[in-house]
């Protein structure tokens, strides 16, 4: 006699992300939840969470947000996943560093130049981080310094902590970066993190920002 | 010596081929999460694409219409060119059918080609539009406009950031903007030729979702038959027809709990006439909410209280009804009446909200034991006698 009156709320049980009947734990862990008032959840899900009462609830109520992530875990490389899935939070914070350590090269045009070991991954990373400081009021420049194939073979034989200041200075020197323009570059120095640094060259000095 | 040799070269051969199937297995996996994954972002990705047209038909860049090379449309890592395709044909789609945005786009070979140019100082070789003045040695018209957009999954959002570049030899960004959607958002589904905010797409889900309030009236249609019992000599009720309306409520937000109360009638000349009351709780299933789009299936329980009469309900006694008092008493003309109680389970698939087809299975409690009736099964103990079907319009 209880199994009809309880079946419709254990279907519901199927919308639960936690752990359970429905849900394995691997499942669950593609889920990422977030508490907030029934307001809020309100406002984010209409029609889907319960506005308060006029004169308010008489207890009182909070909502989990959980959302499925929209790639699954494996679909992609770890350390891709790590860089990607945070992606905008990393450039915002690369064009914030940089706009706000060096105010004085707010008139400069930003190169921008990605040094990561996917091609793609890197591609990505530039696109975000021209558009970062776009949003920062910068002017920004498509146009990536060149160097000789002379230069790229002696520069890929030092170690990395000065290959980057020798391309910056032969970026100058050859003419391939202008002194009203400054280069961004997003740097990956370790294939084990999922940091990634920043470093700027001006007018053939290079400085680490991050 | 040789044959143990050869047994360890067969099992490392045996072992290095299953080794061959399951990754064969993890890659047809992997291929056919992609392709899962990929059906579901294209949608949310559309919807980025719908909101930057959109806000340039209401912001232009550009004062006057303005040719822009599509250079390219890059799509989340891991998920493949098929969607990139996609893509960049509804950018396409979208901009042909907005020309308010002041975007024409153009054809443009030699800018997405990789060129190679050798000079006296260097060999560069690159796409063209990263080098527009090699692009001008090819004849191709210079100073024109170059629009890149790049989706990224982003945990659970996906980011949509385009940027347009003035292919002159500083390369210069001249707009740039970044979108984001949850994945839990649903697809606006926007027209192309009508494009509106999301606010405003939104607004019309929601109208089209609650267009007819929390109380609808529905109209419903019943058949119930009852089970032959299982000794041949009784005679199970004939099947009864009612008609039923009433009121059904909405409980909860976007018609995921329903509530419905109503009255029925059932008249057949000479046979039966009825009259009964009905309560019943629904949960919808296949979704949260009420989908305009796709039929919504609920389980519901119920109960319902009906009260017969007429010479064709006798069978509705708890004593075995044979034939001899069947004639007999409609030679007395006799008007049996019968009041019962019955509790019901079953599923309602309702199609727009409009129009459902349900089933359910019943229980009556006080005919349990009744010589004239089966039961059609038995769940846990629970005999059900009568199976009935529905169609309902809701008004």
């Amino acid at each position: 006699m209880v199994l009809p009156l309880v079946l419709p709320m254990l279907m519901g049980f199927t919308f639960d992300p936690a752990p359970g009947l429905f849900r394995t734990k691997a499942r669950s862990r593609h889920f990422e939840c977030e508490r907030m008032t029934a307001e809020r959840g309100t406002q984010l899900r209409p029609g889907q969470v319960r506005e308060a009462r006029p004169r308010g609830d008489f207890v009182g109520r909070s909502v989990v947000v959980c959302t499925e992530r929209l790639l699954r875990r494996g679909l992609r490389v770890e350390r891709d996943e790590a860089i990607l899935s945070a992606l905008s939070q990393r450039a915002d914070d690369v064009a914030s560093a940089a706009s706000a350590l060096r105010p004085d090269l707010r008139r400069r045009t930003w190169l921008v130049d990605t040094h990561y070991g996917d091609s793609e991954v890197a591609a990505k990373i530039s696109f975000a981080t021209k558009n970062a400081l776009m949003s920062q009021g910068l002017p920004v420049s498509d146009r990536v310094p060149m160097l000789g194939a002379g230069d790229v073979a002696v520069l890929t034989r030092m170690e990395p902590a000065q290959a980057y200041v020798a391309a910056c200075q032969r970026y100058y020197a050859a003419g391939s970066m202008g002194d009203d323009e400054a280069l961004l570059a997003v740097v990956s120095r370790d294939p084990r993190e999922t940091v990634l640094h920043a470093g700027l060259c001006t007018r053939g000095q290079w400085t680490w920002l991050r | 010596m040789k044959i143990s040799g050869l047994a360890v070269a067969a099992l490392l051969a045996s072992g290095t081929a299953s080794a061959g199937a399951v990754e064969d297995a993890q890659v047809a996996e992997l291929d056919r999460l992609r392709g899962e994954v990929a059906g579901q972002v294209h949608l949310a990705a559309y919807d980025l694409v719908d909101e930057l047209v959109y806000r340039w038909t209401q912001q232009p860049i550009f004062e006057s219409p303005t040719p822009v090379v599509l250079a390219g449309v890059t799509v989340p890592v891991g998920l493949g060119t098929g969607i990139g395709a996609l893509l960049e044909n509804h950018v396409a789609g979208v901009l042909g059918a907005n020309p308010t945005t002041q975007i024409q786009l153009v054809h443009c070979p030699a800018c997405t080609a990789v060129v190679v140019h050798s000079a006296a100082e260097n060999t560069v070789v690159s796409r063209g539009y990263d080098n527009p003045a090699v692009l001008e040695q090819l004849g191709t018209q210079t100073g024109q406009h170059a629009l890149f957009i790049d989706v990224e999954a982003e945990g659970t959002w996906l980011v949509l950031r385009a940027r347009i570049t003035q292919l002159t030899p500083e390369l210069p960004i001249v707009w740039s903007h970044t979108l984001t959607t949850s994945a839990g958002t649903p697809a606006l589904l926007r027209e192309a030729s009508d494009l509106k905010s999301a606010e405003e797409a939104r607004r019309e889900y929601l109208d089209a979702l609650n267009s007819r309030g929390p109380v609808t009236v529905p109209v419903r249609f019943v058949v119930r038959s009852y089970a032959r019992p299982t000794e041949e000599t009784g005679t199970p009720p004939p099947p009864f027809l009612w008609l039923q309306t009433g009121a059904e409520l909405s409980v909860s937000e976007g018609g995921a709990w329903t509530t419905s109360l109503l009255a029925g009638f059932s008249f057949i000349p000479q046979a039966y006439q009825g009259l009964m009351a009905q309560a019943r709780v629904s949960r919808l299933v296949t979704s949260r909410v009420r989908s305009q789009t796709h039929p919504d299936l609920y389980l519901f329980a119920g109960a319902a209280v009906m009260n017969v009469w007429g010479p064709a309900t006798q069978p509705f006694q708890e004593e075995r009804l044979t034939a001899d008092e069947l004639i007999v008493n409609l030679d007395e003309e006799l008007d049996p009446r019968f009041s019962f109680g019955a509790l019901h389970v079953g599923a309602d698939l309702r199609v727009g909200s409009r129009v459902g087809f349900s089933a359910f299975l019943e229980n009556l409690p006080s005919l349990a034991r009744s010589k004239n009736m089966g039961e059609y099964t038995n769940i846990f103990g629970i005999g059900f006698q009568s199976l009935g079907t529905e169609v309902t319009v809701c008004f």
